[in-house]
């Protein structure tokens, strides 16, 4: 019995074809819950582009009070979906978070109001009751406030501040003339309701000239002093980037992807090809390729950052806070 | 006594010689060793003044006794480097306790004396009324009590959304959320308290002539006070993490709940453990009142007798 089972071990041994190692094991954690915001990622789990780079990729998804950055410190995670201010916020508070792509290239954040609350421009916004998202989301809107020259704190504030759940009923509501959404998500949620776009008016950071970096991926500064680390993170951003110009250009497919891997049965189909198609719209932008960081861009987002005097977000210019080692190896040879 | 007070300096200075050893960077050993030494003192020092059984030995050993807790805290997260982001040292909170204290009032402002009062005193006041209606007629007692019974085991991470749905993210909701939670352990402890007078008692009030309502207010009332009161003492606890975890779904920017939930996405520790600070002694402070008024008033129990 004992030599039938050692012979069955040995032949099982020599039956697998030359595997030289195990698929390296690689922790992402995202942003959010599973949607289409993180599709690549998801398309290129499924298509088998991590495999093919001989990676072992497990996607942890994150939802509310779930903050990236502080699974990175506790080693829950290698590798993380972040929004810059949050990444930088926590880099100076001693978690050492390092930019290693920057894969929305534009901002998806914006207010949306009613017009029935009189709101036509900016200026109409004092006195006014807005929703805004916090954990991480806020810096944005505070810096506009900052820029518009209006007080959101104190017993007379200039608009009132609502800290808005990650959900729209305020706006259907009418608890607030104005909320906080993203133009791949919650505007679709508000029109999904039932208000038409007519009734609704728009302000996009990212036309106000407060946008900052959002969806990108960051890593602890030691992983970048590991030289196996670092060609792990390069064979993952190279299959990641495969994955989100599959995405994009087979979009059908990708929401299929997203949607198989819904464990908790809440995606609806159509909320998430319209998803898809918005976020495909951030993605692309610079000359050099998906996920490339623009040190213009990132300096723009500092910029803002450290100009807002009443609630700071950073204090200091940081220092080391992006690198371009990761994108070099994975694309340039 | 002599002994415990000299044994307490020394634990106290041993102590800080180690929390300035670590800061002035020593090895590792010798800190540990004094650090034992501290702890050792410290111990000895509680034991002596547990013999002893005056006013001032009985605060002193559970002061000593945290503070021993808060030094260990300090010497551990400092010691070994954890980071702040998952554990802040007691300095690190103190710091942010007093460099934030306007702050902290206003959350609790907001919270405690907006939120909590208002739905406390509704909450305990509707559970009252309710028990003494149930008391009076039994149809009400077999129809409310199980429908309270349904109320209470409402998980409240689900009801506060909803009341944030229906009475706006002020301060409404969340007093909303807080008469939930106290309504229910409220109506318990009082029906239960009325069934306390003694039949004897009872009896006698019969014999003299004396009403429902005189019964009620002279003799059932006042056996049913300390239950009563545990119910009150429940539910300042119970009102409190209403009103902060009711500010967790939707709140304007001020609040301990607001607070807690936004520092924490910032990675700002230190404040968030002044916030739980602020909460933990309001929350001490207000069990602690309604005692002391239990003791006052019903110091006929057997529980306050020697």
């Amino acid at each position: 019995m004992k030599t039938l089972l050692l012979a069955a071990a040995v032949a099982a041994g020599l039956a697998m074809p030359g595997v030289a190692r195990a698929n390296d094991k690689l922790t992402l954690q995202l942003k959010w819950v599973p949607q289409a915001q993180f599709a690549g990622y998801y398309v290129a789990q499924a298509k088998g582009f991590y495999k093919q780079q001989g990676l072992d990729v497990t996607i942890k998804p994150a939802g509310p009070d779930i903050n990236p950055s502080q699974v990175i410190a506790a080693g829950g995670a290698d590798v993380i979906v972040d929004w810059m201010p949050d990444a930088l916020a926590a880099r100076e508070k001693g978690v050492p978070l390092v930019n290693i792509a920057q894969v929305f290239q534009k901002s998806g954040l914006e207010l949306t109001c009613r017009r029935d609350s009189g709101i036509t421009s900016p200026a109409n916004l004092k006195g006014k009751t807005l929703g805004v998202w916090f954990a991480g989301n806020e810096y944005p809107f505070f810096a506009w406030m900052a820029k518009l020259g209006y007080h959101t704190k104190g017993a007379h504030p200039d608009v009132k501040v609502l800290k808005q759940g990650f959900n729209v009923d305020p706006l259907l509501q009418k608890q607030a003339a104005c909320i906080s959404t993203m133009t791949y998500n919650e505007y679709w949620q508000l029109i999904e309701a039932g208000m038409k776009p007519a009734q609704l008016i728009v302000f996009k950071y990212q036309d106000e000239g407060v946008a900052m970096l959002e969806d990108g991926l960051y890593t602890l500064q030691k992983n970048l002093k590991n030289k196996a680390m670092v060609g792990k993170l390069a064979r993952f951003l190279k299959a990641s980037m495969q994955g989100w110009q599959y995405a994009i250009n087979h979009q059908k497919q990708a929401v299929k992807i997203v949607m198989s891997n819904d464990t908790a049965g809440v995606l609806n189909v159509t909320h998430q090809a319209r998803m898809m198609q918005e976020v495909a719209k951030l993605i692309p932008g610079g000359k050099h390729g998906l996920g490339y960081l623009q040190p213009s861009a990132y300096t723009r987002t500092v910029k803002i950052l450290l100009a807002s005097k009443t609630d700071p977000v950073i204090t200091r210019k940081p220092v080391g806070a992006w690198t371009h080692k990761v994108w070099n190896a994975a694309f340039k040879h | 006594m002599r002994h415990a007070v000299a044994l307490t300096l020394a634990a106290v200075l041993i102590a800080a010689l180690a929390r300035a050893g670590l800061a002035a960077g020593w090895q590792g050993p010798a800190v540990l060793g004094i650090g034992l030494l501290a702890t050792a003192a410290a111990i000895a020092a509680m034991a002596g003044l547990s013999a002893s059984d005056t006013l001032a030995a009985r605060i002193a050993t559970p002061a000593l006794f945290g503070a021993l807790l808060l030094w260990l805290w300090e010497m551990l997260v400092v010691g070994l480097h954890i980071s702040q982001v998952l554990l802040p040292s007691p300095s690190a909170i103190a710091q942010a306790f007093t460099t934030h204290l306007p702050v902290l009032g206003a959350d609790f402002r907001q919270t405690v004396l907006r939120a909590v009062v208002p739905g406390y005193i509704l909450g305990c006041g509707a559970g009252f009324a309710v028990a003494i209606a149930i008391d009076r007629s039994p149809f009400l007692r077999r129809g409310l009590l199980p429908l309270g019974n349904l109320a209470s085991a409402m998980p409240i991470v689900g009801i506060a959304p909803i009341m944030v749905m229906w009475f706006g993210f002020g301060w409404q909701s969340k007093a909303a959320v807080v008469v939930l939670m106290t309504f229910f352990p409220m109506l318990v402890n009082t029906t239960a308290g009325l069934a306390e007078a003694g039949t004897q008692e009872q009896d006698l009030m019969h014999s003299y002539a004396a009403g429902y309502g005189t019964t009620l207010r002279k003799l059932r009332l006042q056996a049913a006070l300390p239950h009563i009161f545990t119910a009150l003492k429940l539910n300042s606890t119970l009102a409190l993490i209403g009103a902060v975890v009711a500010e967790f779904f939707g709140t304007p920017i001020v609040g301990m709940g607001f607070r807690i939930s936004t520092e924490a996405a910032r990675l700002n520790l230190g404040m968030v453990w002044a916030e739980i600070t602020v909460a933990a002694l309001a929350g001490s402070a207000s069990f602690g009142a309604i005692a002391l008024v239990e003791r006052a008033v019903t110091f006929w129990h057997p529980s306050f007798r020697d």
